[in-house]
């Protein structure tokens, strides 16, 4: 029995604010809690811009359609009110803010869900802060350092998958978190994703990938296949494989603009 | 001119003396001649206009209504008690090797660590010194380094300065802690002039951290200041100003470092409060192998005016300076840097940095950055770069996405921002006074 959608994207249409470019065509979408889906599409198909609208990207507006989550419209939401109602998004490029350690960021990210007045406990965050980079398998020192300032590209995801791990989301989207990492780094984030999913098996992941190889590590319980800004195609593992037989040519021609 | 100088208006030199020894019992010949000479110099002057290129974004006139200056006699001693808030920040700056409290131009107190004056580090109030001719002082106060021959206010500090502090570190003696001054400025509309001279003798150490504070004034009140630091061989210095002024305080500094062989001077220029701030530093590289880090911050918010004129003077080959000035400009803020690295003939072997960035936080702050080289030897490394940006959008929505609200992101960027210079310092009681000051803007 199918599991009521913690996500519900329904006719979603939106376009790059300013230049008014439609990106998103009429997205369908919905997912169950403690699933896992994928989004796979070619360059360009506006499967990156499908998570930043989901996430508040000042850089698009929504037209039409609606994005609940738990039943509320995010679309009406600033970024920090999502975050709060339970969205998390791990960027393809983690924006780099020198001078601010991971773990001062992520103690200001709690204390912020907190009501006025009330005091974040600092043992308590140093407690989940620990336990967190434990079960990631992360060096304690790591928290120290600069919030993606002076990070390798693989220690910026790491990043993304630690502050993922202590807000605990119940929606985390994983924007081509894959992408430019190598085969070793990539397993370490997939490790680490699986790992959060056993500790939390109510979090629904949204993985927007270009790749194939990361589902080999994530196991997807489906895979969409976005084109022109609508998905064209949804099903089980099975598409993954079948896309990567055959490209996105096929899907191309008969999606065209 | 009854019984007044109106600065800026033409006064007698026979006031100019009297002035400046009020309470003093006289200045020692050599030193009236000095001020003689100095105030000949000022008066031969012509005012700063924004004609000229250094001048050109600071309207002196207009913003510091200087003719309009009364003369009061600065020289008399302060009674009653401290104000509050000098009393709150002397309580709260822990431990030193020397205190030295100036208030309205007048040293009030000096206290150096036993220990330290065991060592024969002498640390004083400049006027006693002066006055009882301390051959270190007659030989180097406002002759090499700011001197009156500087400029129109340069020289009208030399003219009028009443007091300020004299240390001297004798040879191969390191100072671990810092010497603070805190000085306090109350009486509206009133100058006050005063210098620092500091002088580490050969492989000595020393730091020396420098506040200046003052209630809001109703009317524009000037506090000017000549800081000369003179590094001998190996010597190592390291100089903070921090001015936290009040509304309508109007901060104009000049200072000189001269590093000689294998020494260094490091300086630190913290602008956060009064309405202006004008500092001219020059650091003068005259051995080999000295080096200068300098660095600069500052947060400017409603009216805020501050234009700081630097200038990285490399007259020996092998040494290296680095420069690094960050400022956040909010409301209606203006922020002026102009830099400039001269490498003088045969100062081969250069190494000599220059960085200005600005972080414009309102659509009404301005930031003027001019970085300039100016290079006469072929075997140097140098670079300036300077930058002028609003908060990064990116930066914001990637912090919102963690759940904090905008106002919240932005203090988090600027606070980032800034900290780079202060990481430079390390743990310090500055770099915790500053952040704390920096926090109160950035909620308001």
């Amino acid at each position: 029995m199918k599991k009521s959608p913690i996500l519900a994207v329904r006719g979603l249409r939106a376009s790059v604010a300013e230049a008014g470019v439609e990106i998103l065509k009429g997205v369908e979408l919905e997912i169950g809690a403690g699933e896992i889906h994928a989004i796979m599409g070619p360059n360009g198909s506006g499967k990156s811009t499908l998570a930043k609208v989901i996430a508040g990207h000042p850089g698009y507006e929504a037209d039409g359609g609606h994005v609940r989550l738990r039943g509320e419209n995010l679309l009406d939401l600033e970024p920090d009110e999502r975050a709060q109602a339970g969205v998390f998004m791990a960027f393809q490029y983690p924006v780099e803010i020198p001078g601010v350690s991971i773990a001062n960021f992520l103690r200001s990210a709690l204390q912020a869900r907190l009501e006025d007045g009330e005091e974040l406990d600092l043992f308590d965050f140093q407690d989940l802060l620990t336990g967190c980079m434990g079960l990631l398998g992360m060096d304690p020192s790591f928290a120290q350092r600069a919030v993606n300032d002076g990070l390798s590209g693989g220690e910026k995801k790491q990043s993304e998958i630690l502050q993922m791990a202590v807000l605990k989301p119940a929606l985390a989207v994983l924007d081509e978190t894959d992408s430019g990492l190598d085969i070793d780094a990539l397993k370490v984030v997939a490790a680490g994703v699986n790992a959060l999913r056993e500790e939390n098996p109510e979090m629904s992941v949204l993985l927007i990938t270009h790749y194939q190889r990361i589902l080999d590590h994530v196991q997807p319980d489906a895979v969409h296949v976005m084109v022109n800004g609508r998905i064209v195609e949804s099903g089980g593992p099975e598409v993954a494989l079948e896309l990567e037989a055959q490209g996105y040519e096929e899907y191309r021609r008969t999606h065209a603009a | 001119m009854s019984g007044g100088i109106a600065v800026g208006g033409g006064a007698g030199v026979a006031e100019v003396g009297e002035v400046a020894a009020v309470g003093r019992g006289g200045d020692p010949a050599w030193l009236r001649a000095r001020r003689d000479e100095a105030w000949e110099l000022y008066e031969a002057t012509p005012f700063p206009s924004t004609r000229s290129e250094e001048w050109r974004y600071t309207d002196v006139e207009r913003l510091l209504p200087l003719g309009d200056l009364e003369k009061r006699p600065i020289g008399s001693k302060w009674s009653g008690e401290l104000p509050e808030r000098l009393r709150r920040v002397l309580a709260s700056d822990g431990e030193g090797a020397g205190r030295v409290v100036e208030m309205d131009g007048r040293v009030v107190s000096a206290r150096l660590d036993p220990g330290v004056a065991t060592a024969g580090v002498v640390l004083s109030s400049l006027a006693d010194a002066a006055c009882s001719s301390d051959p270190v002082v007659r030989e180097l106060l406002a002759t090499q380094a700011v001197t009156a021959s500087d400029g129109k206010f340069p020289a009208l500090n030399a003219a009028l300065w009443s007091d300020g502090v004299f240390v001297h570190v004798p040879r191969g003696v390191k100072v671990e802690l810092p010497i603070r001054l805190s000085r306090w400025v109350s009486r509206p509309h009133t100058p006050t002039f005063t210098r620092v001279l500091i002088v580490a003798e050969e492989r000595s150490r020393i730091a020396f951290e420098d506040e200046i504070l003052s209630p809001d004034f109703e009317s524009a009140t000037l506090a000017s200041t000549a800081i000369e630091i003179f590094a001998r061989r190996g010597a190592r210095v390291r100089y903070v100003s921090l001015q936290r002024m009040g509304r309508r305080g109007c901060h104009l500094a000049s200072q000189r470092t001269i590093a000689e062989r294998d020494s260094s001077v490091d300086t630190l220029n913290i602008a956060l409060g009064g309405s202006v701030d004008r500092v001219d530093l020059n650091a003068r590289l005259v051995g080999q192998g000295a080096s200068s880090e300098m660095l600069g911050l500052y947060f400017g918010e409603d009216g805020q005016h501050f234009d700081f004129n630097t200038s990285q003077d490399h007259v020996a080959p092998h040494a290296h300076s680095d420069l690094l000035y960050k400022g956040a400009l909010d409301g209606r803020a203006r922020g002026i840097f102009r830099g400039i690295i001269r490498v003088h003939e045969g100062a081969q072997r250069t190494d000599a940095y220059q960085t200005n960035r600005n972080l414009l936080l309102s659509d009404h702050a301005v930031a003027t950055s001019l970085p300039n080289l100016e290079i006469e030897a072929d075997d140097v490394r140098c670079s300036h770069g300077a930058t002028v940006g609003q908060l990064d959008s990116e930066a914001l929505f990637y912090l919102m996405s963690r759940g904090l609200e905008r106002g919240q992101a932005e203090r988090l960027v600027v606070r980032g921002f800034l900290g780079e210079v202060l990481s430079r310092l390390g743990r310090s009681v500055v770099a915790d006074k500053v952040m704390r000051t920096i926090e109160a803007k950035l909620v308001r």
